[in-house]
């Protein structure tokens, strides 16, 4: 039977941590008083020990990320400190349950990292519909305002975002912290080179931030041990979809995702089978039901060619509709593409339109070629990952699913309106589309 | 800066040299290699990377790299579209989904035939559809100005023209609004798209998604002739293509002189040119007649009665030249008058000098400027719209612009400017001596041996400098003032138009006008010879920098052009004078350009004179700027000087052409916070405007005029005098319009 | 030829001749009927709503090797509506005396507008009208030219007749 194994939520079972007081109690922000002991270079020596790997999707070694910073006396500008709450993957919701429950922890990885690497400016971008976890920063932060030491003369600024899952994108967020159109940068020059205001720029995940208290604390070669050796640590894993006990679970990397869903999940209720999971949040490779005896870290998701993303995993029973599935997904990301580069822009327009007439049952079947050719050809064109991860999953839902696919050529859906996608992922029609396209006087 | 240094790499098999930091774009233009592109425009800042028409494969990077972003670096292996089958895939893939929602509507568009999608759709792009639902449809097309159309559905959304609204006009009125393929091109709030240069967004736009209103559905591009020529309106002289179609000016495009436009213009340059088609246009000499008004004559009666008016006056006549003629026409003016009949007195609106010459550089060098001074109470953008973008440039390269009503540095300043290499001087205002004034500020900062350190004085004529130069040079005696004045030429509409030279023409005996329109000439001259434009013109003209530009007969005019009959009336007086601007321009050159300037050499992008050697501006008397008049004791609130201006949009030109009323000024007086803080003047409110007359106007508040001063359009302050008193209007019933009260 | 027999030999010819139908025939009382696919003089074609197709992009003006075509465009307005598009053809001139009736006019169409039609009876006393005007090219030609069975001769139905 597999269990959790709490790091960053440890401690907020037992006692409510939103308080200073509380979180005091179990030894908070003594990590930040040891790392402020440390030198600069010590704490990323250290957080390189712990084989820390960003927690937003990417993947990157955090300690690495933080040594692309150029020291002071090389870039005069000022040093930046982004974190990146814009949670806005379908399936994930794991920055929320930190935020809401932790935010302490949050706050000391963010002053340790801070000081890390030689910022004073923080500042948070939150997904604007996380209300919830806004006001839990928000005390937090108010309670430790009068506490100058604990705050070093760092500013902690936090920032409502505007609705895009655009920004989510670290250079799209940094556009939009500048106040412009929250559209991605191309890269180089990299955030950590020319971040805010072409100021040297750190942006990390909130995940990836509360951890760095524990690391800190029980030191890096310790919190190595934990998972597995490619995927150091624990993961806040978000389990959603067709499951008994849906909710956040910080598990260490290496539990398969049959014990994710099974053992944590409860399993599919109303003894119905499992179809498929989405392994890290919408916008990965599915796997197909015989596929998730998949230990749950990087490099084992990677070989059979997902990802873990956000760790928002997905089961899908077999009631479900795949056309429909790639429908909303499709649709999400037509919604949710900036506009800038064009494969995305048009591409996932075009997907949506060819998924659609798919479900109608008005396609052929050399449409459905079609639908993998414009994801081919959307992948590896664009400007930032948000299309190319769109063309991926969709194009994996019809390369796992073919035959559901083909079922849909005559006739259309075979699950009709009985296909409960409710509880799965939900339709992008709950934002309000407003395409205006007035004569000004 | 030290020479970079060359980096070598290999781009489709073939080895490049440049030097590092290059992009690759122009890199594979070195090559003779093409690489596509819709959104990448250097002029507009750093690349966007945002329509992915430009991807390359380069070896070691798994991804297709948009080409634009990269620099050129060493040892590195490209492959483009020609020689990569992955790279052509992507472009091929871009077309495609560019055409996805792009309308096939090319033969009504406007750009078909010179359009940037339809030449690489058809180098790069898919044969076949494979799309088969419906595109997406727009309300089309939305007017975003009077002189700018929109149409949404064949935006590609480059970005190319909110980049230019935001980072080179400034102006920050175009914007993108909403999101993903919903993402479109709006003028900010719906409002009017009203900048001084908002034409430049037409022309970089790489489809039909912005197109002009004056040429909608004017020509196609296989039926148009495009004449190299220079814009005549502003003594920038930026060079432009006029476009023609069966004997008439369609557009005017730019011609991009890296040193003086950089391929920009302004809206009054480019949407001005169907003043040549006004609908009061003389097309024949025009006599007086008493009681009937105007009559018509023959060409032959017009030279006729032309010769009795200049051997009637018997020498006592005076010449009010606009400063819009060619050189070659002042210099046939000068000899017919002044050689054939002793007549050499004549009149300018400003002084013209030489004396910057010795400092002289090209305008891009204010681009690069660590410190830019603008002295002088006008706004630079109404003298010479371009010297204003420059300015812009210089700023967002991080130089300091500062602006100075008077001519008088504080010792910090004056320090910078001694220690600068890269130091402007610019004299936007009036009194300045043609720039005799500017060139002792810069010869006592030391500016003589620093070769990146320049002066310009934004003159009010077009070509001032040039027709006095060929006006001197036509003959050789000193200039004696005729009392009375017997004869008053007015050469050009602007000097009609001046009140400075209605005034002259009280005192004269008889008027002869050169004008183009009926509504300048008629009541007060005794004979009117029909004028032509600058763009009927052969001849040259002199640009604020000194440099020498062509202008090129790009339609024919209605009438024979000025100097044809000039030529024609010297002979009468036994002067010889070519009708052929190249020949008057070979004869003037030896005597103004030291022989070494021809003709031809001034050619398509003329270049810039080397500097000369300083030498101190003859004094003349030079009127000074008045002081800020003190409060007189009768008016607790205090007098403003009035301080009258030309505004960009003015003009006999400009008011020709009813496109461009939106941007004329409205009936405003700027007034600074301060002084309209203690008369209780909000931004709008109506006030009256008192002096020797009463006006009502809105009030517009601006920070950065100086307090003490109340700014009104020339066309707006009609004969307001030097001081003025300014209140809210008591009467709330007046609507403020620029009624007189 | 020293046989001999040269001479014989051709009035053979020409004695065989005197015998047989002549060819010649008695234009204009007869008109001799013309392939379906021959090329006469243009017509500009309308809708069944009455609009013109003709849009005014020139495109057979560029297309023309003799540059007979002049077309100035103008806008459609709601009050003025000609064409089904944005624009339409204000000005249509074809001259007819530098026309060299090769069609390409006609293939460069993209709306099928301008086609050539089967007459060639199009003489006049002034060059001046040969210029046809856009009136005289949507008007039906006044005389008609008998057109050979279409049936006889492997001659496809052209787009613009089946398919609008």
């Amino acid at each position: 039977m597999a269990e959790q194994r709490l790091v960053v939520l440890q401690g907020a079972d037992e006692r409510d941590l939103t308080k200073l007081a509380e979180y005091r109690a179990i030894g908070g922000y003594d990590a930040l008083a040891k790392a402020r002991a440390l030198t600069p270079q010590a704490v990323i020596d250290e957080l390189l020990a712990s084989n820390l790997r960003g927690r937003g999707g990417a993947f990157f070694a955090t300690g690495r990320k933080w040594s692309f910073i150029p020291k002071p006396d090389q870039n005069p500008n000022p040093h930046y400190l982004v974190v990146n709450a814009d949670e806005s993957e379908p399936g994930s919701f794991k920055d929320n349950e930190i935020l809401s429950r932790v935010p302490h922890r949050f706050i000391e990885g963010c002053l340790i990292t801070a000081h890390a690497v030689e910022s004073k400016h923080v500042f948070v971008y939150i997904r604007g519909e996380y209300l919830g976890p806004f006001e839990a920063v928000r005390d937090a932060l108010e309670e430790i305002r009068e506490d100058d030491q604990l705050l070093g003369g760092v500013t902690i600024v936090v920032h409502r975002g505007a609705g895009a899952y655009i920004c989510g994108e670290e250079t799209a967020l940094l556009e939009s912290l500048e106040g412009k159109r929250g559209q991605p940068r191309s890269k180089p020059p990299f955030p950590a080179i020319s971040g805010l205001y072409a100021s040297p720029t750190v942006v990390n995940n909130v995940e990836t931030l509360a951890t760095v208290p524990p690391i800190v604390a029980m030191g890096g070669a310790a919190y190595a041990k934990l998972g597995v050796e490619s995927s150091t640590g624990t993961r806040v894993v978000s389990l959603s979809g067709n499951l008994v006990r849906g909710g956040n679970y910080e598990v260490a990397h290496g539990i398969t995702l049959r014990e994710l869903i099974y053992d944590l999940g409860g399993g599919v209720p109303d003894g119905r089978e499992l179809k498929a999971v989405i392994p890290g949040g919408s916008s990965t490779v599915i796997l197909t039901a015989e596929e998730i005896d998949v230990p749950y870290d990087y490099d084992a998701l990677a070989e059979v060619g997902t990802a873990m993303g956000s760790a928002g995993v997905i089961a899908i029973d077999d009631r479900c509709c795949m056309v429909q599935l790639g429908i909303r997904v499709s649709e999400f990301y037509e919604h949710e593409s900036c506009g800038k580069c064009t494969p995305c822009r048009e591409g996932t327009r075009w997907m949506t339109a060819i998924l659609r007439k798919l479900e109608a049952g008005e396609a052929s079947d050399s449409e459905l070629d079609l639908l993998l050719d414009v994801c081919d050809r959307i992948n590896g064109k664009c400007l930032c990952p948000l299309g190319e991860t769109a063309a991926m999953a969709v194009a994996s839902y019809v390369l796992k699913f073919r035959d559901e696919f083909l079922a849909h050529l005559d006739g259309g859906c075979p699950f009709g309106s009985q296909s409960p996608l409710d509880g799965v992922v939900a339709p992008v029609n709950q934002h309000t589309q407003s395409p205006v396209a007035e004569v000004p006087a | 800066m030290s020479a970079p240094e060359n980096v070598t790499l290999t781009i489709d098999g073939r080895v490049v040299e440049v030097p590092k930091g290059t992009g690759l774009v122009e890199t594979a233009a070195v090559a003779g290699i093409e690489i596509p592109v819709f959104c990448y425009e250097p002029r507009l800042g750093p690349p966007v990377g945002a329509c992915r028409m430009c991807l390359v494969e380069v070896e070691g990077i798994p991804k297709l790299q948009a080409g634009c972003t990269l620099t050129a670096q060493e040892g590195m292996v490209v492959g483009t579209g020609a020689t990569s089958e992955k790279a052509a895939e992507g472009q091929n893939a871009t077309l495609e989904f560019i055409l996805v929602n792009h309308p096939l509507d090319c033969p009504v568009c406007d750009k078909g035939g010179e359009c940037p999608l339809q030449d690489l759709t058809f180098r790069y792009g898919p044969g076949q559809t494979r799309m088969t639902f419906p595109k997406r449809t727009l309300d089309k097309p939305i007017p975003i100005s009077p002189t700018i159309a929109l149409d949404r559905e064949r935006c590609i959304l480059c970005y190319r023209c909110t980049r230019f609204s935001e980072s080179v006009a400034e102006d920050g009125q175009l914007v993108a609004r909403n999101r993903g393929s919903m993402s479109m091109i709006a003028t900010f709030e719906d409002e009017p798209y009203r900048d001084l240069f908002s034409g430049n967004v037409i022309e970089l736009c790489p489809v039909g998604a912005l197109t002009s209103t004056q040429y909608r559905f004017e020509a196609r591009p296989w039926e148009i002739q495009n004449v190299p020529t220079i814009c005549g309106l502003c003594p920038v002289g930026c060079n432009i293509s006029a476009t023609t179609r069966e004997g008439k000016v369609k557009r005017i495009l730019s011609r991009n002189h890296p040193e003086v436009d950089q391929g920009w213009l302004c809206d009054k340059g480019r949407f001005a040119y169907p003043h040549l088609y006004a609908e009061d246009r003389i097309a024949t000499p025009l006599e007086r007649v008493r009681r009937r008004g105007f009559g018509e004559i023959s060409w032959d009666d017009g030279l006729d009665r032309a010769e009795a008016l200049l051997r009637g006056a018997g020498g006592r006549i005076v010449t009010a030249l606009s400063g819009s003629e060619t050189i070659e026409e002042a210099y046939a003016l000068g000899r017919l008058l002044r050689v054939g009949l002793g007549a050499h007195s004549a009149v300018l609106p400003e002084a013209t000098s030489s004396a910057l010459d010795a400092f002289r550089a090209p305008l891009s060098s204010i681009g690069h400027a660590e410190v830019v001074v603008v002295i002088g109470e006008e706004r630079v953008a109404d003298r010479a719209p371009i010297v204003g973008l420059w300015i812009k440039q210089a700023r967002r390269n991080g130089g300091d612009v500062v602006e100075l009503a008077e001519p008088k540095l504080d010792a910090e300043l004056e320090q910078r400017l001694r220690s600068s290499d890269r130091a402007v001087l610019i004299w936007s205002g009036r009194a300045g001596g043609g720039g005799a004034r500017l060139a002792e500020l810069a010869h006592s900062l030391g500016f003589d041996g620093k070769p990146g350190c320049s002066a310009f004085h934004l003159p009010a004529t077009p070509n001032g400098r040039g027709v006095a130069e060929a006006w001197a040079a036509a003959a050789d005696r000193d200039e004696a003032n005729p009392e009375p004045i017997g004869l008053l030429i007015v050469s050009g509409d602007e000097a009609a138009a001046d009140p400075a030279v209605r005034a002259l023409a009280e005192k004269a005996e008889h008027v002869l006008a050169i004008t183009m329109y009926h509504g300048l000439a008629v009541g007060w001259a005794d004979l009117v010879l029909p004028a032509t434009s600058y763009l009927e013109r052969d001849g040259s003209f002199v640009n604020l920098e000194g440099r020498v530009q062509r202008l090129r007969r790009s339609v024919i005019p209605p009438v024979p052009d000025e100097l044809g009959w000039i030529s024609k009336l010297a002979a009468r007086f036994g002067v010889e004078i070519s009708p052929h601007a190249s020949l008057v321009f070979a004869e003037l050159a030896e005597t103004v350009y030291g022989g070494e300037a021809s003709f031809g050499d001034v050619g398509e992008r003329a270049p810039l004179p080397a500097r000369a050697a300083y030498e101190p501006p003859e004094p003349r008397p030079v009127a000074p700027i008045p002081p800020p008049a003190a409060a007189p004791a009768e008016h607790f609130l205090g007098t403003l000087r009035l301080l009258r201006y030309r505004p960009l949009f003015s003009g006999p030109t400009v008011e020709r052409v009813p496109e461009l009323r939106f941007q004329r000024p409205a009936a405003e007086v700027e007034l600074a916070a301060a002084d309209a803080e203690r008369r209780q003047i909000r931004n709008g409110d109506s006030v009256t405007v008192r002096s020797e007359s009463i006006l009502t106007l809105r009030a517009r508040i601006d920070r950065r005029l100086p307090p003490g001063v109340a700014r009104i359009a020339e066309e707006h302050a009609r004969d307001l005098g030097t001081t003025v008193e300014v209140s809210r209007s008591s009467n709330p019933f007046t609507s403020a319009g620029g009624e007189r009260a | 030829m020293s046989s001999g027999w040269g001479t014989p030999k051709g009035f053979a010819v020409t004695f065989r001749q005197i015998f047989r139908k002549p060819i010649t025939q008695q234009y204009p009382e007869y008109k001799r009927p013309v392939y379906p696919r021959f090329r006469g003089r243009h017509r500009l074609q309308v809708h069944e709503n009455g609009l013109e197709k003709c849009v005014g992009c020139s495109l057979c003006a560029a297309a023309c090797p003799a540059d007979c075509i002049r077309v100035v465009p103008a806008e459609n307005t709601a009050e003025n509506r000609v064409s089904a598009g944005e624009r339409y053809a204000r000005i249509y001139e074809i001259n007819l005396s530098r026309c060299i009736f090769c069609g390409y006019c006609e293939l460069a169409c993209p709306f099928d507008a301008i086609t050539l039609g089967n007459e060639y009876e199009i003489s006049e006393y002034s060059r001046d009208d040969l210029i046809y005007t856009k009136d005289m090219l949507l008007a039906p030609p006044m005389k008609t030219v008998p057109v050979a069975d279409r049936d006889l001769y492997d001659t496809p139905i052209p787009v613009y007749r089946s398919s609008s």
